[in-house]
């Protein structure tokens, strides 16, 4: 029996901190990994003591860390995309994004993005419309908490994602069905829950959805307004009607119950049951689809806080990239955002390319030979500071004095341990890092950047 | 033979020694080829290839009277057969031809051909003719689509090089990557990373990390060693295709998993004072093939690696006023291995029934990637292709 099943039957029930489920430094790391891009050692120590309420009420709210780096956040953002856009150079763009992750006060939101940006996985490989991508990108973000079914209306009437299913090329006599399909099997329904004549009628639904100018236009010359069959109603229907029989189907809830599911549970641990997808599918239907409402339902119960799972996701690139520079707070000189977001890149993940319709599969088919490789380079190029710009080495050894008051070994082994793992590694690795960070009881500067690499670098730091 | 999952989960029996690069440095060494599946390299010719001044028809008189300067002459061309021979900077490919290991396909385009560079190239990589569909997915991209899930995680199809995935490779499910070199390979440093004595077992995360990691590690330090000098089949040729070819061998060798490689030769869109720099593309691809082949054959890798070179389009028969071609409609293929039916197929070009100055087209190329899917990949060309095409009989 998994331990997050409880008494009162609801399989979501609200975490309360216990003796068997304390509010300790695993389970805040593990808060600030899942539904963010991991936390300062500093704001870790001040959501364990302000508790998991007031902490889980600020990722919630998105008020995650006061941004004293950059205070003008949105509006440099904003001039980053906007000159990424104009170069046409789509490293501007992904850094754009890259700069966002690491300074924004809301890292909720922006592992929401990116659960969108998967969700709906459209590639700039095949719209080569930068000005359309980052639209689409702001559509996932204002969107994010927003019910499904706003956030699908707003997506599937946008230039992206209309170019990349071929809405264009789908008309009255020459219907093409690839918007209709991905619309059925990725957007919403999931495989299983309709038959190729759905895809066929649903094609025909949507004839005429088009785009102009990168703005939805409906071209109703185009438009096939015979009599339909799809899920088993007939009607003369249109786009709207498709769009909203699949936001009305029940095997919608339920596949947005899996992805949330996906995200914040972990794939492995067996932390999540059947009962709980199906509870949560319900609760959505009866808040309309609300994202937010199943986010925070999710954020905040005890199956979240579950032994079972912790630890029990691999990083995903940006997770792993962005939490290792916010985790080790180096940001004078600051980060190269284009050097970041060409390692997430390395590691698997091309922000604004997806490999394919599926998007990433995510969970351990993020690691692979390259991608680890690249995961072991990125830990060295960091701590040695190439990632900076001007480049310059990583103060390992300040941020462990600062924090630990002294230059101690087992000390510094023991900070780097809590504050990228949440604990105390096993003895195996242990050794590993003791081994690292050498044989004299006091680390120098350098001794402390190995020590960093090696921690980084370790299996377990993959994991969250 | 034992694939390299089952060898790293051995490897956890094992005692490592106490640094990584020598452990790797040993069982790298002692441990050869771990997969058995088929692979498949495909060269684009980038620009349109002049299949004429390839493949040469020297005995043929419309031949010299099109090409008044650019005709290269019955002493010069390497003779394969009494209708046609080879550039005459095509040495590496006529050794290959005479080996047994090189076929030509002729005349190979499809109807209605389109002389726009993108369109062409479009149609080659997607196999549709509907401009519709040029920009989803690719023929390659559709057939991995169709294979049982591979034991590895890595890219079903990668391309070398540093341009942009092609669209060829692109499919609903499958996955195409690109590497641009193989620093992205290496390890930059192994002296601070863990040395684990013991691997876990098991199947949870972190020993699926664990064992991952020496993977990682195993991989690169296998393409490490992969690049030693290939020593008595002389030196990787010049220029990017043979770097690329060099690389993909590389890969092949350390087992990178993936069924596809892909590389791009450019420069073939010889408009004018051709015959310099379309001899040399022609001895940088011929060289590179015979180069690549030689390599894969020292490793006993050379049964399990089939190579397709095409260009989106030949050139017009008659040369223009610049001494140079502008663009025609069919061409020559390639296609190079050890389990090919090596020689000529398909009928040599008739220049004396030119339509509207270019060469008809004899064989359709989806005849050819249908013998490539089918018979190489054995995977199920029709849903690729979109129907059934008569058979070339090219394995």
């Amino acid at each position: 029996m998994p331990d997050s099943t409880n008494k009162s039957g609801d399989p979501w029930t609200p975490y309360i901190p216990s003796e068997r489920l304390p509010w300790d430094l695993a389970r805040v790391v593990h808060l600030h990994r899942r539904a963010g891009f991991a936390g300062s050692w500093t704001a870790l120590q001040r959501d364990l003591s302000e508790g998991p309420k007031a902490s889980l009420t600020r990722v919630l709210q998105g008020r995650m860390h006061r941004n004293r780096a950059v205070p003008e956040f949105e509006a440099v953002a904003a001039s980053l995309a906007d000159s990424g856009v104009s170069t046409t150079i789509p490293e501007r763009l992904k850094a754009w994004w890259v700069f966002r992750m690491l300074f924004t006060p809301d890292p909720l939101g922006e592992r929401l993005t990116l659960f969108w940006h998967n969700h709906f996985a459209t590639s700039n490989l095949k719209v080569e419309n930068l000005a359309a991508m980052r639209r689409q990108n702001e559509i996932f973000r204002e969107s994010a908490r927003a019910p499904f079914g706003e956030l699908l209306r707003r997506v599937v009437k946008d230039a992206a994602l209309l170019d990349w299913l071929d809405a264009p090329a789908n008309r009255r006599e020459h219907p093409n069905e690839n918007l209709a399909r991905e619309m059925m099997e990725l957007f919403t329904l999931g495989v299983g829950n309709y038959t190729e004549l759905d895809v066929q009628q649903g094609g025909r639904a949507l004839t005429g959805w088009s785009y102009k100018d990168d703005g939805f236009r409906e071209f109703p010359e185009q438009h096939d307004d015979g009599e339909k069959t799809i899920l088993n109603r007939t009607g003369h229907w249109n786009g709207d009607d498709f769009v909203a029989m699949l936001l009305g189907h029940p095997a919608t809830s339920i596949r947005l119950a899996k992805r949330l599911c996906e995200l914040f549970m972990g794939n492995e641990g067996g932390a999540v049951t059947s009962a709980h997808i199906e509870n949560l599918a319900e609760g959505l239907r009866i808040h309309q689809l609300d994202i937010g409402w199943a986010v925070e339902r999710i954020l905040r119960s005890e199956a979240f806080f579950a032994a079972s799972n912790l630890r029990t996701r691999v990083l995903g690139p940006p997770e792993f990239v962005i939490g290792t520079v916010r985790a080790f707070e180096q940001f004078d000189p600051p980060p190269s955002t284009l050097l970041l977001a060409e390692w997430i890149a390395r590691m698997g993940q091309d922000l604004f390319y997806p490999p394919n319709v599926f998007g990433w599969r995510g969970g351990r088919s993020w690691i692979d030979s390259r991608s680890l490789v690249a995961r072991m380079n990125f830990a060295a190029s960091f701590v040695q500071g190439a990632t900076c710009h001007p480049s310059a080495p990583g103060n390992i050894l300040g941020l462990i004095e600062r924090t630990t008051g002294g230059s101690d070994r087992e000390a510094g082994i023991r900070f780097l341990s809590q504050l990228l793992l949440g604990s105390e590694p096993t003895p195996d690795t242990r050794r590993e890092f003791e081994s690292a960070a050498g044989t004299r009881a006091r680390l120098d500067a350098d001794a402390a950047r190995r020590l960093a690499i090696c921690v980084l670098a370790s299996p377990e730091a993959q994991l969250g | 033979m034992l694939t390299r999952r089952e060898f790293c989960k051995q490897a956890t029996l094992i005692s490592l020694a106490p640094t990584v690069p020598a452990f790797l440095a040993q069982t790298a060494h002692s441990a050869v080829p771990l997969k058995d599946e088929r692979i498949l390299v495909v060269i684009q010719l980038d620009g349109g290839n002049d299949g004429l001044n390839t493949v040469v028809p020297y005995p043929d008189e419309n031949y010299q009277r099109l090409r008044p300067k650019l005709a290269i002459g019955e002493g010069r061309v390497l003779r394969v057969s009494d209708s046609v021979g080879l550039n005459p900077a095509m040495r590496g490919a006529h050794e290959l031809l005479s080996e047994g290991r090189l076929a030509i396909v002729q005349g190979v385009g499809y109807p209605n051909p389109s002389k726009s560079h993108e369109v062409s190239m479009a149609i080659w990589q997607t196999a549709r003719f509907d401009s519709t569909e040029h920009r989803s997915y690719g023929w390659i991209g559709r057939a991995l689509d169709e294979a049982p899930a591979a034991n590895s995680d890595g890219p079903a199809a990668l391309l070398v090089g540093k341009e942009a995935l092609p669209v060829t490779l692109r499919g609903r499910k499958s996955i195409g990557a690109t590497l641009a070199n193989l620093d992205e390979m290496q390890v930059a440093d192994a002296s601070t990373l863990g040395t684990q004595r013991e691997a876990s077992v098991g199947d949870d995360l972190t020993a699926f990390m664990r064992r991952s990691r020496l993977d990682a590690l195993l991989t690169a330090e296998r393409l490490r060693q992969a690049a030693k000098p290939p020593g008595v089949v002389g030196t990787v040729p010049e220029g990017e295709l043979g770097k690329r070819l060099a690389l993909i061998a590389r890969l092949i060798k350390s087992d990178f998993g993936a069924r596809v490689y892909y590389a791009v030769q450019s420069g073939y869109d010889t408009h004018a004072f051709q015959r310099e720099p379309h001899a040399d593309l022609l001895r940088e691809l011929s060289e590179g093939l015979r180069f690549f082949l030689d390599i894969l054959k020292r490793d006993g890798l050379d049964d399990r690696v089939l190579v397709l070179a095409f260009s989106e389009f030949g050139r017009r028969a008659e040369e223009n006023a610049s001494a140079g071609t502008d663009h025609g409609t069919a061409g020559p293929v390639f296609l190079a291995g050890s389990k090919i039916k090596p020689g000529l197929h398909g009928a040599p070009p008739n220049l004396a029934a030119l339509e509207k100055g270019d060469l008809a087209v004899n064989v359709d190329f989806r005849q050819v990637y249908q013998e490539v899917l089918a018979n190489w990949l054995t995977l199920p060309p029709q849903g690729v292709l979109k129907g059934a095409f008569e058979p070339l009989n090219l394995f």
